[in-house]
């Protein structure tokens, strides 16, 4: 019944969309404010259709209703009732309308917000929008219906979840993603309803720069979410592998930033106006072309979805986004041309050019590399993969420029910087740079030249973030009279994009340097007994029990598994340090489908991570992968760091007194 | 020459630099996937050390060491077939007799020494589902 109701709201949704992108067409050619009106309507009813349409898929996955192909496939009777909602994005049909579902709120947000306002833009960004969800409408209905019932009938029990997605960061992960990806529709439909009304000064910006920076929020703390995942979940030891999927979430997250930067400049000096427009054209078709990726099985990968003929939809909308936006581009080329000229390449806007290239060109490495075994394979026959090596080689130099210009960019001045400036801002941070990077060369005995350049680079760059927070709240103080704790605030509460600009940067520092931390990890592989004691590094392990549990033993923590466990007494330096249960899981609504469970113990400066690989109850034998991982909790911490910087720059107390986004 | 050329030229700089750093050591990062029966008679015509395959676990060849932490088989892909080796404490969890696996590594008299194994996930994985047999079934 509910699966009935689910379905005939998505069609009509789709009837809707296609009524009210036809209405408000109709009104920019007659301007009768009736069609606009009645076609806004339209989309929204429909938005609310989609909206139901979820939350009926959500209550028949809740309640179990085998009798839907896809909840059977992606959920079971002894699927814990979190990890149902999870259902909702496992898999193909469900996450194609839970993607349409986001896009639906942002639609009713949008049309809410400017429903007084921008009234010549509004008719073309919600034409625009509206064509956006008619697409994924149409693929959720017609293609990849998630309300499908089982051909055969009743089957008494689903497949169960994935246990790799049975995570509390698979919970998080999906919807962040999706929040990122999708929320580039916004400033994209703004900018060409600048593009075809010919309002092409700063307005489009402006009205969108806070949709598109809580767009990037969620997007870059969705990927780090996806490292996290990978890190304490997939069991390999690291949180990064240069995968197709992860690229896929990379590429727009790299020209978005490019973006959020660059617009700052046509914002002050009406520049690069044609730019900002490629770059949010390129990160929207990004987006479009990372969901491609990873739902169409083109690429092989970990969380790729299997191979369906969605592809070839997905293929041809992106070529329909390039075409118009390659002609509206053509056609405005004079309208758009820059007032204002660059003058030299130590000012701020060229600061923040070359932090674009530098974006562009980490983009485009990226996407070579991702794209390159489709590439090699149509042109040679042969499937050709380039690995880590590729993407590190020339990634890492990248970064690195682009750390080195976190910290100068922000300092330069507009047009061009003077020597003496520059002698006066940089001074104090590279001495402070060379100092701790001479620290820890002799510390670590490191000879290697880019964990040398990385560390000199963070602790320059940190310093000058912190001078920057130091003079500021001393000038403060010096104007205001009052103490350093609240000058510093009232320092923030002035200058929010800035300051949180800087904490944001600060983050990334703090980013790079868990990044730098791989130099030095530790990986060790050991088969023990149990009374072993096995050493790596300053840890001595001692395997000293282990048992079986099971959803008999333990019916309300392991419903859908069952567990080996070996329990590890664990000394540092000589001394006890910890203990930790390792175990791997066999989760019985999924023919026993073994998972083990990393078993983690992180520190500020170093992770000891342990990977039950095997256990033999009957000897008692355990194979174990023992890493130590080095500066690893600096990436989770940036992360905070991040998203504390970005609400600062947001304004989150304006936002919920009733300021406009 | 004016500031907008220069700054032009420069980008054009860079953007050559950075795709002659990219191709200056491009053939030795690249992993080309061949087949089983290419690798092990037309050896000689790959100019890579590194290789990937894919194919299937021969049922009842999986052979642990004595300490675990080795593992050989024999991958099966059409009708070539070839012994494999790798070392490792965490084999993925979907490795098992008539799993789909790429390996990744080198070739050498005869054996394939991988250093990556992966087990083919997703897709696979529904396929092998109980639900989709039942519905097979009828």
């Amino acid at each position: 019944m509910i699966a009935i109701l689910g379905n005939t709201l998505l069609l009509m949704s789709f009837a809707f969309t296609i009524y009210g992108i036809l209405s408000a067409s109709l009104y920019t050619a007659n301007g009768n404010r009736k069609f606009m009106l009645s076609g806004e309507r339209a989309i929204l009813s429909s938005s609310v259709f989609v909206i139901l349409s979820t939350i009926g898929l959500l209550i028949e996955l809740l309640r179990s209703n085998f009798t839907l192909e896809y909840v059977a496939r992606y959920s079971s009777a002894e699927t814990p009732t979190l990890y149902k909602f999870s259902g909702l994005w496992a898999g193909m049909q469900g996450s194609l309308l839970f993607w349409v579902m986001i896009l639906s709120v942002f639609i009713i947000l949008v049309i809410y917000q400017n429903r007084n306002r921008h009234q010549k833009l509004m008719p073309w960004v919600l034409i625009t929008l509206g064509a956006i969800q008619l697409f994924f409408l149409a693929m959720s209905n017609f293609f990849e219906n998630p309300f499908t019932p089982i051909p055969a009938g009743m089957v008494m029990n689903g497949m169960g979840l994935n246990p790799l997605l049975q995570n509390p960061v698979m919970l998080i992960h999906p919807p962040l993603l999706y929040l990122g990806f999708i929320g580039f529709s916004i400033p994209f439909a703004f900018g060409m309803a600048a593009m075809i009304t010919g309002e092409l000064d700063t307005v489009w910006i402006r009205t969108t720069r806070r949709w598109t920076l809580v767009t990037w929020l969620f997007l870059s703390v969705a990927i780090i979410m996806g490292g996290r995942w990978a890190y304490v979940e997939l069991g390999w030891g690291g949180y990064w592998a240069w995968d197709p999927v992860e690229n896929a979430s990379l590429l727009p997250w790299l020209t978005g930033t490019a973006y959020i930067h660059s617009v700052l400049i046509q914002e002050k000096k009406n520049m690069l106006r044609i730019w900002n427009m490629v770059l949010i054209m390129v990160t929207f078709t990004l987006t479009i072309f990372g969901t491609y990726l990873t739902r169409s099985g083109v690429v092989s990968s970990v969380h790729a979805f299997a191979a369906t003929d969605l592809g070839i939809w997905f293929f041809w909308f992106i070529i329909l986004i390039l075409v118009t936006n390659i002609i509206l581009l053509v056609v405005r080329r004079k309208e758009l041309a820059s007032v204002n000229k660059l003058e030299s390449f130590v000012g701020r806007e060229s600061g923040f050019l070359f932090n674009n290239m530098l974006f562009v060109a980490m983009m485009l490495t990226v996407l070579w590399g991702t794209m390159y075994p489709i590439l090699s394979e149509a042109v040679t026959g042969t499937k050709i993969t380039v690995g880590s090596p590729y993407f590190n080689r020339v990634m890492i130099p990248l970064g690195l420029l682009l750390l080195f210009l976190t910290g100068v960019g922000p300092l330069l001045a507009w047009r061009r910087t003077t020597t003496r400036s520059l002698r006066r801002n940089f001074t104090l941070p590279l001495i402070v740079g060379l100092i701790l990077t001479g620290i820890f060369g002799a510390v670590s005995k490191i000879t290697m030249i880019y964990p040398l350049i990385s560390v000199l680079l963070i602790s320059f760059v940190a310093a000058i973030i912190f001078l920057e927070f130091f003079k500021g709240t001393k000038a403060r103080r010096r104007m205001t009279g009052a103490g350093y704790f609240r000058s510093f605030f009232e320092l923030l509460e002035k200058n929010r994009s800035r300051y949180g600009g800087y904490i944001v940067h600060l983050g990334i520092v703090m980013m790079f340097l868990g990044f730098t931390g791989k130099v030095f990890d530790k990986e060790a592989d050991l088969s023990m007994n149990q009374g072993d004691i096995k050493t790596v590094g300053r840890y001595d392990i001692e395997y000293t029990d282990y048992w079986l549990e099971t959803p008999e033993t333990n019916p309300d923590t392991r419903s859908n598994h069952a567990a080996k466990i070996v329990t590890l007494k664990i000394s540092k330096n000589g001394s006890y340090y910890t203990t930790l249960n390792a175990e791997r899981r066999f989760y019985t609504d999924q023919n026993n489908q073994p998972s083990s469970e990393v078993s983690l113990k992180a520190t500020l400066f170093e992770d000891l991570y342990i990977v039950l690989g095997s256990l033999d109850l009957h000897s008692g034998n355990a194979i174990l992968k023992v890493r130590v991982n080095h500066l690893v909790s600096w990436v989770w911490l940036g992360t905070f760091v991040l998203i504390l910087g970005s609400l600062v720059s947001l304004n989150i107390s304006g936002l919920i007194k009733g300021k406009s986004l | 020459m004016s500031f907008r050329k220069k700054f032009i030229l420069v980008v054009i700089v860079f953007g050559l630099l950075t795709v002659a750093w990219i191709s200056m050591d491009f053939k030795s990062q690249e992993v080309p996937f061949v087949s089983v029966s290419d690798l092990v008679n037309n050896n000689e015509m790959f100019r890579q050390d590194r290789f990937r395959l894919g194919g299937n676990v021969q049922e009842g060849t999986i052979h642990y060491s004595d300490d675990k932490l080795t593992v050989d088989f024999l991958l099966e892909q059409g009708d070539s077939i070839i012994p494999v080796e790798h070392t490792s404490a965490a084999i993925p969890d979907l490795f098992k007799d008539g799993a789909q696996v790429i390996v990744e590594g080198s070739y050498k008299d005869g054996i394939f020494y991988a250093d990556n194994l992966m087990t083919k996930c997703a897709s696979r994985y529904e396929e092998e589902s109980k639900y989709t047999s039942v519905s097979e079934t009828n």
